[in-house]
């Protein structure tokens, strides 16, 4: 009997906790669903809720309700969500994924929703990349261009200069690579080489491969897709980025396993002294090594025959099913004001896609001029549903002449033959 | 004859009533999931927009592909060392854990530990363990003085796929050991004493009362276990995301990217499809060989 | 006997301590990194006692992150898959033990087979079907999903465990004049308790580590479980190191716990004693 009566007080009350939760979502009569994949980082998800915050104080009738996923499973999820007939109402995008979206059909067009006079607002290289065939496929939030970082203060010790050139990178990371404790091993390098089989590391090498005149896929003057990997640009390119391990020995060991984790740790170890990425990073850097505040500088990646950059987009896009489109959109235009946008990099050190946040002198201070000189070198990723295939190709060339299973001419032909193969498919 | 076939009746009915919700659940969750991904093998799709029938197309472009069967070769050689491993291990350390010594029960707490951590936070910690600059492994073998200089063991053809194998190793051990431990259980403890009188060696014992008496639990999971470890994806894409070059890269690793990186759903779901008859295989070969007390 | 017994004991101390060494040093690390400041999470050479131990992470993840509702929703998914799975998995083991009719075998197959799919391409599925029954987002859903993932094994399983029990056990009881169920129930269940425990950790740990299923089935935070809040702390910028093992650590001290509980009854010799007679 006893035991009956325990039985259903549990049940009554498990019951009542699942009824609590399930009413929750209704008491705004708007509710926004966000997938995003920054609120579950820190501290960028602390921002990013406190503007949602602010933004449901401002507009009680709109409620947001975030969906966290990881970077590393967003793609799994939206397509999972997207087949199974659940997109949530605003969900991340970025270049790379865009083609791949449009694809999938989940994408509402965002010229009519925002209007040519809100979209001239946006540093256009920005928009450029958020579009597919003259549409915009998404808000563009915030950028983080490629640059060179560098170790003012090791740079300053050995009396040299920032390198504006590969011939000056190399010279100047062999002086860099050194054995500081004296005990005859070298245990300082010159450069936190990313070598992994992944977008992080392959997106650096393209910036790479672009200064030297190649391109991992662009389009021929008829309109057609080609490679450059294996002309003899590219394959100059990828001698001269394996060199720097193979042969100039500025690399520190296993870089084939150093992803964009992995480099970041290595500059906060302070193992090496350059690395090529944005501006978020110099914050991940103090955070592990506070006594590097101020040590930390940044140049244009360099150059062979022009400097390049990524402007690493991300933002938003509206979901075609989505009911609230009005407020999706009010919410964005909120999340990407001036205001928001300069705490946001205040806090995360990413730079505004808004001309307005952009001229602030937050931005264009000396902190971050290396990064907004490198944003006038930017180029567009190429928005193909097939990308991704041709990223994983190139990292297997890298890592072949890495590991030593092939010459780079080897390598550089075999990557050419299987992008060509690739964008044959495509077709 | 009537009454025995009236009891047989019974006796039939009596097998489904104990087995229907098992059945039940598994069929309502799992058949229309596999008869899906058997579906789209068909098509050229992105399960969204764009539903072309291709047939057979990706099946015949696989199975003639050079580069999926060395995908299947390496899949076969991280499979087999990986069972293998779980295999000696949580029989050697069953057999230790189950003689009656005090402070056994500290040693099965420790033993198990592998098997309580969620495998991607497994892989991260191996990762670091084997990390040239400022891992364990490394620092260990240095201060040893067995290698002279830090090695990339993920990094290097040769070394990555020992090393994700080791990691698998660790992490699989303890469900053999726990299952082997619980059948040990169920063998008398009489027979080893008759053994004795009659003056077996224990090694003589392990080999004709402990294995005969453990084969079902062996069979069962050393079917299951090769399955799962077959197809498993977390603890190789952590570690080595399938490279450096092309030395860990599994056939899960292919699906995964052909499915959630190129949207390719209808060629992942063709792979999947072979590599569930190649599972398929495994375990008819398994039943075969081993002998089946199932049915 | 005796004689030879004792002689492989310190032998046994011996491999015992070794592989209890070799196992536990990646665990041990996660602690350590546990206890570690950021800074300090990463040094050269590593360092097994950080500089400033500091149990702050212990406490701080309490606040920054909805820890207790993750650990609620764990524990509440995966207890009850376990007890449902247990449930159908020891019924369908007896019967196919104790029974004879048309379509064992094919039933044996089946479960085996619904374990050889690359279960990343049920994914997708998986989310359809739980979709059409309105079963995204819910307890019922993540519990379905894992009892479908953990019955095929654990039939197997307790089939292998009901097979080593004579059945002139279930004779006698027929005879007298205990029904089919309370037979199972009373009498053979109970001697294949070892098994029973065994099975009941794998299904529960299964459930525990899950984290593709339950981060795609749920959406809100309120419905996130233990596995998914770690896999969140595996960002794209950075991994929260400290943060992880924390959780890590804390998420297996339960388990560890019921282990140690349960473990005198993975070990016992009440099946012998029952099987003599």
């Amino acid at each position: 009997m006893k035991k009956h009566k325990v039985m259903t007080i549990s049940l009554f009350v498990i019951f009542l906790i699942l009824t609590a939760l399930n009413f929750q979502s209704y008491a705004a009569s708007i509710t926004l669903r966000v997938l995003s994949t920054t609120i579950v980082e820190k501290p960028e998800g602390n921002v990013e809720r406190q503007i949602a915050e602010e933004f449901m104080q401002k507009n009680p009738d709109i409620k947001i309700e975030f969906i966290g996923v990881p970077m590393n499973n967003v793609y799994a999820k939206i397509t999972t969500l997207a087949t199974g007939g659940d997109m949530p109402d605003i969900f991340t995008n970025v270049p790379q994924f865009v083609a791949q979206a449009a694809d999938l059909g989940i994408v509402e067009d965002l010229d009519e929703l925002l209007g040519p006079d809100f979209i001239k607002g946006f540093y256009p290289n920005a928009i450029r990349e958020a579009s597919l065939n003259g549409k915009l496929q998404f808000i563009p939030w915030f950028s983080t261009p490629l640059a060179l970082l560098y170790r003012g203060d090791w740079f300053k010790a050995e009396g040299l200069a920032a390198p504006q050139t590969w011939d000056d990178f190399v010279a100047v990371a062999k002086k860099l690579t050194k054995d500081v404790n004296n005990d005859g091993k070298v245990d300082r390098w010159g450069f936190a080489m990313l070598g992994a089989r992944n977008d992080s590391a392959m997106s650096r090498y393209n910036c790479i491969l672009k200064t030297f005149g190649a391109y991992e896929l662009r389009r021929d003057t008829s309109g057609n897709w080609v490679t450059d990997v294996d002309s003899p640009k590219g394959i100059n390119a990828l001698r001269f980025f394996t060199d720097l391990y193979l042969k100039d020995h500025v690399v520190p060991p296993g870089p084939t396993e150093v992803s964009y984790a992995e480099a970041l740790e290595l500059m906060a170890l302070e193992k090496t002294g350059m690395m090529i990425t944005g501006p978020h990073s110099i914050g991940g850097i103090l955070a592990r090594n506070p006594k590097l505040a101020g040590k930390i500088y940044s140049v244009p990646v360099p150059k062979k025959e022009k400097h390049v950059s990524f402007l690493g987009v991300y933002g938003f896009s509206i979901s075609k099913t989505s009911k609230h489109k009005d407020a999706a959109v009010k919410y964005l235009k909120y999340l990407i004001s001036k205001e928001n946008l300069l705490e946001w990099n205040r806090v995360t050190g990413r730079m505004p896609c808004r001309i307005d946040a952009g001229k602030e002198p937050q931005i264009s201070g000396p902190v971050y001029a290396g990064f907004v000189k490198a944003m006038d070198y930017a180029e567009a990723v190429p928005n193909v549903a097939f990308y991704p295939e041709i990223i994983d190709i190139e990292g297997e060339a890298v890592q072949a002449v890495l590991t030593g299973q092939a010459t780079p001419e080897q390598a550089a032909k075999k990557a050419g033959e299987k992008i060509r193969a690739a964008i044959r498919r495509a077709q | 004859m009537g009454e025995r076939l009236r009891t047989a009746n019974r006796r039939e009915l009596g097998g489904y009533l104990f087995i229907f919700p098992a059945f039940l659940v598994m069929l309502m969750l799992v058949i229309y999931p596999l008869i899906y991904g058997g579906y789209i093998s068909l098509f050229n799709t992105n399960l969204m927009a764009r539903w072309n029938l291709v047939g057979l197309k990706y099946y015949l472009r696989i199975l003639t592909d050079s580069v999926f069967w060395s995908k299947i070769r390496i899949t076969i050689s991280f499979t087999f060392w990986t069972v293998l491993g779980h295999f000696i291990l949580g029989m050697v350390l069953a057999l230790m854990l189950n003689v009656k010594i005090p402070g056994r029960a500290v040693f099965r707490a420790i033993l198990l530990t592998p098997w309580l951590f969620p495998e991607v936070v497994v892989a991260l910690v191996w990762k670091w363990l084997y990390n040239p600059m400022y891992g364990l492994i490394n620092h260990f073998l240095v201060q040893l003085h067995v290698i002279a200089a830090p090695i990339s063991w993920l990094g290097s053809p040769s070394a990555a796929l020992p090393a994700v194998i080791i990691a698998a190793i660790w992490k699989g051990y303890p469900l053999i050991m726990v299952m082997l431990l619980a059948g040990l259980q169920a063998i008398p403890q009489e027979l080893y004493e008759a053994a004795q009188i009659d003056g077996a060696s224990p090694i003589q014992a392990f080999r004709y009362i402990t294995l005969p008496g453990l084969r079902y639990v062996l069979v069962v999971s050393l079917i299951l276990d090769t399955v799962w470890w077959f197809k498993h994806f977390t603890i190789i894409w952590v570690l080595t995301q399938g490279g450096p070059v092309d030395a860990t890269n599994v056939i899960s690793i292919d699906i995964y990217k052909t499915a959630f990186e190129y949207f390719r759903f209808g060629e992942a779901a063709s792979m999947a499809v072979i590599v569930f008859f190649i599972c398929f295989l495994f375990g008819y070969g398994y039943r075969r060989m081993l002998g089946d007390e199932g049915n | 006997m005796r004689g030879t017994k004792r002689d492989w004991k310190p032998l046994i101390y011996v491999g015992l301590t070794l592989s209890s060494l070799i196992v536990i040093i990646p665990i041990l690390w996660m602690f350590s990194t546990s206890i570690k400041t950021l800074e300090e999470t990463f040094s050269i050479p590593p360092r097994w006692i950080p500089l400033s131990p500091t149990l702050d992470n212990y406490i701080n993840i309490w606040k920054n992150y909805p820890l207790a509702r993750y650990f609620f929703n764990s524990i509440f998914v995966v207890s009850v898959s376990t007890i449902i799975s247990l449930a159908f998995s020891c019924l369908a083991g007896y019967g196919v033990s104790r029974f004879r009719f048309a379509g064992k075998g094919a039933f044996l197959t089946f479960l085996l087979a619904t374990q050889m799919f690359p279960s990343i391409m049920l994914l997708i599925p998986y989310f359809k079907l739980m979709r059409t029954f309105g079963l995204i987002n819910t307890y019922t859903g993540l519990i379905l999903v894992y009892i479908s993932f953990t019955i095929p094994f654990c039939s197997w399983m307790m089939l292998g465990y009901f097979e080593g029990i004579p059945k002139e056990l279930d004779d006698a009881a027929l005879i007298d004049g205990c029904n089919r169920l309370r037979t199972f129930l009373s009498i053979i269940l109970p001697l294949t308790l070892p098994g029973l425990v065994a099975t009941a950790i794998y299904s529960f740990l299964v459930g525990w580590n899950e984290y593709m299923f339950a981060l795609v089935l749920t959406t809100t935070t309120e419905m996130k479980t233990v596995a998914v809040g770690i896999g969140e702390l595996i960002g794209q910028y950075r991994i929260a190191w400290n943060d992880m093992m924390t959780v890590s650590i804390l998420a297996s001290i339960p388990l560890a716990i019921v282990f140690l509980f349960l473990q005198k009854y993975l070990i016992n010799s009440l099946t012998a004693g029952a099987v003599k007679q």
